[in-house]
């Protein structure tokens, strides 16, 4: 069996006034941008950085106590609740029994992390928060595996983000 | 036989059961705490209303007999709303612990609270605040502010375990569980204070922040700690064995198992077990692939059974199931015509011990299966036998234990084994004590209870079965696909049970590093 291919005929060999047409808006437009330089909708990147809105969800952060102690409670809802299955918690016994419960590591897999930010709204206790951060370039792959020192205490985050939901504001409340 | 109709369904119980034994018996749904099958009646909790027609005011379905011609109900609205009011009242003074409280997921009260809850609270006063983390013994710790006080621990320990470790202190509001003089909560069967628990009140240190319960996965088993034989439900996800728990059996065990038994979680584990063949001899071992080296043993010991059937000797225990024993005789002394068999058990003369609970003295699962299947094979031999002939024998095949610390003659019998010229020993785990043999030897991987399915015969005759649960280490062989290999065939490798996948992993994450 063969086959045989159909070629639609070229409906026209005037192809030279399209290409006029093309040209001419290109010019105008590079001619109306050296004119009018703010108008132009796009961005001059490197230098000039689009501002995202308050709710923008970035990398990760995770929020302290006041004494600078990793707010998190190793309750591993945002693991659980995480569709990309990104997160990895281990758990451990803390000293004090105040606290008890505490994460000996917090790896977020920022490669994997689609940005959903379910992790946000499963944390009871405002532990984890998607910060205003974009931009994170790294020269290897093996940067995007974020630690507790990564996700706490970059220095971006200068020393910690403070949780609002407090312990012992809670203990006092009678909660 | 009185007859009740529970819910609109005619439903007949026996003589003197309570209507919460009947709900239970009928499958209906009914919210209650204090209530435990294995237990006598508190009716402390008052949270298992019903409404019962001719009766003017609810009563508690627990201590209520079931009277011929009953009429019950709850589900009628004014049952509903006692339960709804009860639920607050237990909650008034319940900590908002549940992220760090490891009962969370399997919580009674989580569960009911979302079935029969009120949602909106109305207590206006401040949590009555009282001790957390109070380590209660070796094995539990306490955190008083979740318990409801059901008062089920504190029964248990007067009942089941009647050591009476555990009261109920102060009143009111300011009532606590806690030992007498701070005297720690420390027998055999404390665990099971708090597999009862219906809150996160009693934890167990061994499981404490582990794992959180939704990712385990669950499998029926039975518990080789001993010849008991307690049924039991093994928890477990793609990194191993995390907890044993018992499962009910009347005939066996009741509602209850012992602390030992659920140790066994803990030799089940890659980190314990042995992952590959290890041949050599004390000092000097290295890893070889299974299969191939198993089968160059079988090789070998067929050759010396076949030029003296008499320079073998195997020692067993009573660590594998029936199916294995069958098919292991079967080659063993019916094919290679071997009769040097000899049983090596825990602890002979307290053998029979017994705890007056379940705890007994023999330490292996199946010495009844291994007995009825040697008497059939021209039963065993004594180890002074075997120590008289020790210099004559060629090799000596050992079914070695999967719980060895169980064993405290291990190594007088590494000893003793190692003056024969070849030893083969089965094992689940690799140990200190193994690696001592002085004769040259080949160390073979075998799975354990969890990873196959089979049958142990108890203490009393009882066979019970059991299946696979999951598979921890992939290489390792239950003692028939020993057998199969030591005949010089092959297995069916495609088809063998594999572990439980990880965590769905992007391909990329591992040479991410060198990207």
């Amino acid at each position: 069996m063969s086959y045989q291919v159909k070629r639609t005929e070229a409906t026209s060999n005037w192809y030279l006034p399209g290409i006029l047409t093309g040209l001419g808006f290109t010019f105008r437009k590079m001619i109306s941008n050296l004119l009018h330089p703010k108008d132009m909708p796009t961005l001059n990147y490197p230098e000039e950085k689009y501002q995202y809105g308050p709710r923008f969800k970035g990398n990760h952060v995770l929020t302290v106590r006041k004494d600078g102690s990793i707010r998190c409670t190793a309750c591993m809802l945002c693991a659980t609740n995480c569709p990309a299955d990104c997160i990895k918690i281990t758990a451990a016994e803390n000293e004090d029994p105040s606290v008890e419960k505490y994460p000996i590591s917090y790896e977020i897999d920022v490669l994997r992390c689609v940005f959903c930010g379910f992790c946000e709204e499963a944390c009871p206790v405002d532990a984890i928060r998607m910060g205003p951060e974009w931009q994170t370039a790294a020269l290897n792959g093996s940067n995007f595996a974020y630690d507790i020192q990564q996700l706490a205490y970059r220095p971006q985050l200068k020393g910690g983000v403070r949780s609002v939901v407090d312990d012992q504001e809670r203990h006092h409340a009678g909660i | 036989m009185p007859k009740c109709t529970i819910n609109g369904k005619e439903v007949e119980v026996p003589q003197g059961a309570s209507i919460i034994e009947a709900f239970k018996a009928m499958g209906e749904d009914i919210c209650h705490y204090c209530w435990h099958p294995g237990l006598s009646v508190a009716g402390v909790c008052r949270l298992c209303m019903v409404q019962i027609e001719g009766i003017p005011k609810l009563q508690i379905a627990c201590n209520t007999e079931v009277k011929d011609g009953m009429v019950i109900t709850n589900q009628s609205e004014q049952v509903k709303d006692t339960v709804k009011w009860g639920l607050d009242f237990h909650l008034i003074n319940h900590p908002l612990d549940c992220p760090i409280c490891d009962q969370a997921g399997e919580c009674g009260l989580q569960d009911q609270y979302m079935q029969y809850g009120k949602y909106d609270p109305e207590m206006a006063e401040k949590k009555v605040k009282k001790h957390k983390v109070v380590d209660l013994g070796p094995t539990i710790v306490l955190d008083s502010e979740r318990c409801i006080l059901c008062s089920r621990c504190v029964r248990f320990t007067e009942e089941v375990s009647q050591t009476n470790e555990l009261g109920i202190f102060n009143r009111g509001d300011r009532s606590e569980i806690g030992t007498v003089d701070g005297k720690p909560l420390d027998n055999n069967y404390s665990l099971n204070t708090v597999d009862i628990c219906p809150v996160g009140a009693l934890t167990s240190k061994d499981f404490r922040f582990r794992q959180r319960v939704w990712y385990l996965k669950d499998s029926d088993s039975i518990c080789p700690g001993c010849s008991t034989g307690c049924n039991v439900k093994v928890y477990f996800n793609e990194e191993g064995l995390w907890r044993v728990k018992p499962r009910y059996n009347a005939e066996v065990n009741g509602h209850w198992m012992c602390d030992v038994g659920r140790d066994t979680y803990k030799y089940v584990n890659k980190r314990a077990r042995l992952l590959k063949v290890r041949a050599g001899q004390a000092e000097y071992w290295e890893d070889k692939e299974v299969f191939s080296a198993v089968m160059e043993a079988g090789r070998d010991l067929r050759e010396s059974a076949e030029k003296n059937p008499n320079s073998v000797a195997v020692v067993m225990t009573g660590q594998y199931t029936n199916e294995e024993f069958k098919e292991f005789f079967d080659f063993a002394a019916g094919e290679l015509k071997l009769t040097r068999f000899y049983h090596w058990m825990n602890d002979p003369a307290h053998a029979e011990d017994f705890d007056g609970l379940l705890y007994r003295g023999d330490k292996n699962p199946n010495t009844n299966g291994l007995k009825a299947e040697a008497k059939t094979h021209g039963g065993f031999k004594s180890f002074e036998d075997l120590q008289a002939n020790l210099g004559g024998l060629e090799t000596i095949l050992v079914l070695g234990p999967e719980n060895q610390s169980q064993f405290d003659d291990i190594k007088e019998k590494v000893e003793m084994f190692g003056k024969a010229k070849k030893v083969i020993w089965l094992t689940a785990c690799g140990s200190e004590e193994i690696n001592a043999l002085r004769a040259p030897s080949v160390q073979i991987p075998m799975k354990t209870y969890i990873e196959k399915a089979g049958s142990f015969t108890n203490y009393k005759g009882l066979v019970q079965e059991f299946k696979r649960g999951t598979t921890i280490v992939e290489d390792a062989l239950t003692l028939s696909e020993v057998v199969t290999l030591f005949r010089g065939h092959e297995l069916d490798y495609k088809n063998r049970p594999q572990p439980l996948g990880g965590t769905k992993k992007n391909h990329f994450t591992e040479i991410r590093g060198q990207l």
